[in-house]
């Protein structure tokens, strides 16, 4: 849990995508009622969260990729629409004067893109954290509706 | 050197190696080329096991006889993408002069179109006479670069686990101190430099840039090195853009640095490179001539090499793949920097901004424009600038034209198209009767004579 969570802080998404038919089904390790995402990763340093109804999720790329690119001065992304496969480009980033690929990780549909990287893309390099630590995890979630129903 | 006549292909999704030789090559013949008729051409080809012994070495090294850049980066291309994930790869060669602009830069902030229509000196059939430069995207990141006769491109590609961007640099560095360049070194932007003692201060050039493609099974490392160019003090201008101070660009700037001539021998280079890798990479015997010879004819005679000869040279490859920018003739919120005084022949009212995404104009607005009948000029502006939109750039020859016909009523676009094209003008396509051997220069000695005591100019390189 303590990986998910630190993954969750670095989380840097590039594109919200809706499964495609002809993908693998993914097999859900969490209980059906579980609303936490499940984030798997490829060899390659993508990773994609998948959403609790098995359709739709998003994609990324790691902390220790983006450590690696180094910072990042451009961003390409997919069109939204566009049906990729397992593998296929989805997009590209530039940083030290290298181009690298951002491959689907798997077969999917892009539904949304996420814009804000092709006009700042120096976000990648930026942890979310300090946006999302100052959110409540479940246990800090209860409490305060607890407080909040004593009031 | 051995020269051998073929050129080989291998899948590397297959444990058995498949070379593919293609006799039915979609390439179309472009002006300038030498023809390329596969079916009557003799070619020697490798018996099956002298390929197999070539693509299944985990060394290999090839060097190209071609002086087109665009065969030559879709040679590196295929290399890339087929030669077997687990080896490593060292392709050299030298093109004739292009300017190479990086994966994700801008042609109309990077280089001077009309200088490079106008083109540099060379000689053809003893004569010296102006050739094109040709403008060329290339797959990697990083700036823009000029290249020329001079100049030897080093590549090496190699898995990605042993990735490192200085690794190869270095081993370019080594060979240049085989050579007696006792004072090259990597600096910290993983170029290669040169001290050179001037009196008392010590002066540092850069000699050859980094760039780099990485893919999913693949490495990719390249780098010019500036041997001994007949033009150096061509390249500042023709890479100073007078687009420029209007554009703001997404993507990737070049950074302008002092370069100079090494002053060695691109053989001499050519084959201490080759000694470096095979030294560097435990070859069984250390051969400088070492090297499959990939000629163009064997080369585009492959359909893979061919198609990728035909998206580099494809205007939607050179322009549509500039990320998004802004053009605006007058200060803006989003780029406020001042601006050059217009030419006097422009209107003095005239303002022009348009923003363009992959090459194609998303909105534009126009004004200032003299109509020559009598009518309300701000809706004429807005009819004028709507025309505009959706138009492709690169697909406009000729800006007088373009806001005549975009106008519903008649438009003094002559200085306003004048200046534009200036701005705007992609470089002549080539499949088109270009002015290829136009503009005769006075001075038969000027195209190759290498003036020393000009070596030094700025050039903007791979940043």
């Amino acid at each position: 849990m303590a990986s998910i969570a630190r993954c969750m802080r670095v989380a840097r998404p590039l594109a919200s995508l809706a499964k495609s038919s002809v993908s693998r089904p993914i097999a859900r390790p969490f209980s059906v009622t579980s609303t936490n995402a499940i984030r798997k990763y490829t060899k390659e340093h993508e990773w994609i969260d998948l959403s609790a109804d098995n359709k739709t999720g998003v994609i990324g790329i790691s902390e220790y990729a983006a450590k690696a690119l180094g910072d990042v001065v451009f961003v390409e992304l997919p069109e939204e629409g566009k049906k990729v496969k397992a593998g296929d480009a989805i997009g590209a980033v530039e940083s030290v004067k290298s181009a690298a690929d951002i491959n689907a990780p798997i077969s999917c549909k892009i539904t949304h893109v996420n814009l804000l990287l092709e006009e700042k893309p120096g976000t990648i390099n930026q942890a979310g954290v300090a946006d999302l630590e100052a959110l409540m995890d479940a246990a800090a979630y209860e409490e305060f509706t607890t407080a909040e129903a004593d009031h | 050197m051995r020269p051998r006549a073929g050129f080989l292909s291998w899948r590397c999704t297959s444990r058995v190696q498949h070379f593919l030789v293609g006799k039915n090559s979609q390439c179309q013949q472009q002006p300038g080329q030498p023809p390329q008729a596969s079916h009557h051409i003799q070619r020697r080809f490798f018996t099956p096991q002298q390929q197999q012994d070539i693509t299944s070495r985990s060394v290999q090294v090839y060097r190209s006889t071609s002086a087109d850049p665009f065969v030559n980066l879709s040679i590196e291309h295929h290399l890339l993408q087929r030669s077997h994930p687990d080896s490593t790869v060292l392709f050299l060669y030298t093109n004739r002069p292009c300017v190479v602009i990086g994966r994700n830069q801008n042609p109309w902030v990077e280089v001077n179109l009309g200088l490079l229509r106008q083109g540099v000196p060379g000689l053809k059939s003893g004569e010296v006479i102006n050739r094109p430069v040709d403008l060329v995207r290339r797959r990697s990141g990083g700036g823009t670069v000029f290249h020329d006769e001079g100049n030897v491109n080093w590549t090496v590609i190699c898995p990605p686990a042993v990735f490192d961007r200085d690794r190869h640099a270095e081993m370019v560095v080594r060979a240049l101190r085989h050579l007696g360049v006792a004072t090259a070194r990597v600096n910290e932007r993983h170029d290669i430099v040169l001290h050179v003692d001037a009196g008392d201060a010590r002066e540092t050039y850069k000699i050859s840039g980094s760039a780099y493609k990485l893919t999913r099974l693949r490495s990719l490392h390249h780098g010019t090195c500036l041997l001994a160019s007949p033009n150096l003090s061509r390249i500042s201008p023709l890479l100073r853009s007078p687009a420029e101070p209007y554009i703001k660009a997404r993507g990737v700037e070049s950074v302008r640095t002092k370069v100079r001539n090494v002053e060695v021998d691109t053989a001499a280079f050519s084959d201490a490179v080759v000694n470096e890798f095979q030294r560097m990479y435990g070859s069984d015997h250390v051969d400088p001539e070492e090297g499959v010879m990939v000629g163009e004819e064997s080369a585009l005679d492959m359909p893979e090499i061919c198609k990728g000869v035909e998206e580099l040279r494809s205007p939607e490859w050179i322009y549509s793949q500039t990320p998004q920018f802004t053009f605006s003739t007058h200060p803006s919120e989003d780029d406020p920097r001042p601006r050059p005084s217009p030419p006097p022949e422009l209107p003095p009212n005239f303002q022009f901004n348009l923003t363009a995404r992959h090459g194609e104009i998303q909105d534009a607005a126009i004004s200032g424009l003299t109509y020559l009948d009598d009518v309300d000029s701000a809706s004429q502006n807005q009819v004028l600038s709507q025309a505009l939109v959706s138009q492709h750039l690169h697909r406009i020859t000729d800006w007088r034209e373009a806001l005549g016909s975009a106008s519903p009523v008649p438009v003094d676009s002559e200085p306003v198209g004048r200046w534009l094209n200036g701005i705007f003008l992609p470089l002549m396509s080539l499949s088109e009767p270009a002015q290829q051997d136009g503009l005769k220069v006075a001075s038969t000695t000027e195209g190759r004579h290498h003036q020393k005591g000009q070596d030094i100019h700025s050039w903007r390189r791979i940043c």
